[in-house]
């Protein structure tokens, strides 16, 4: 397959025209789910996680409109 | 479920609330399985990136809109699939990362590559243990006419907890 091939059946597939066969033939490489390459460790889990946490943080605003409630701890630190 | 052993459904439930700890708590749990998703699919830790940020940040928005029975792992991986598509289509239209695209993604439309979605999911030890513990626990399952009679206090505690969710 040719990249203009490829182009033309995912822009196909995404209008919804695919044919049938295309669709199937897309539907089965997003199934396939064999992982060639090499766990990430756990720090770069972390990592992954963080940024793309703080860049949805960041995009939502949710941390400044719904403030997460304080623990029942520091609010009794907080009264002494 | 979570880290903090919260099910699923009752983290859902808390996202309807604004509650931004059960957000997260569900981030945290589909964050790294999407991202490797995409990573072996686009060949790209930035596109991979980008597609699992859009997809948290349309469920952030669209949390008071969640349908009855709302399946998060249907909902995320139809979206990313949908957007991993949408990926390589815009690639191919601006002529970015031809070369990638040719050598990591068009080999992965070969007969012989598209085979693997046919066979079986691999199952992990522990989830063949798990599997088979539920099994287990089936076939102990008394008829019954042979189970004990429930006390009358565990029927009112039943009954008790359909009246509060009702």
């Amino acid at each position: 397959m040719t990249t203009k091939i490829l182009h033309q059946k995912a822009n196909r597939y995404l209008c919804g025209a695919a044919m049938p066969a295309e669709t199937r033939q897309i539907q089965a490489w997003l199934s396939c789910t064999d992982n060639n390459k090499a766990p990430l460790s756990e720090e770069e889990k972390t990592l992954i996680e963080k940024e793309i946490l703080e860049e949805v943080r960041s995009y939502t605003a949710y941390p400044l409109f719904y403030p997460k409630e304080k623990p029942w701890w520091k609010k009794i630190t907080a009264v002494f | 479920m979570s880290r903090n052993f919260i099910p699923e459904e009752t983290l859902i439930d808390q996202l309807l609330l604004d509650d931004t700890t059960a957000f997260e708590e569900l981030y945290h749990l589909y964050c790294y399985p999407l991202y490797t998703y995409c990573t072996n699919k686009l060949n790209s830790p930035v596109d991979a990136k980008r597609i699992v940020r859009d997809v948290f940040i349309v469920l952030w928005e669209k949390r008071r809109s969640l349908p009855v029975n709302f399946s998060l792992s249907l909902y995320l991986y139809q979206e990313v699939r949908k957007a991993v598509v949408g990926c390589i289509n815009e690639k191919l239209e601006t002529d970015k990362d031809l070369l990638t695209i040719q050598t990591q993604v068009i080999p992965g439309f070969a007969v012989v590559n598209l085979q693997q979605a046919k066979r079986p999911v691999k199952k992990t030890y522990s989830e063949i243990r798990y599997l088979q513990s539920l099994a287990r626990d089936k076939s102990n399952n008394t008829p019954w006419w042979n189970q004990q009679p429930a006390g009358i206090a565990t029927l009112k505690n039943v009954l008790q907890k359909a009246f509060n969710l009702l």
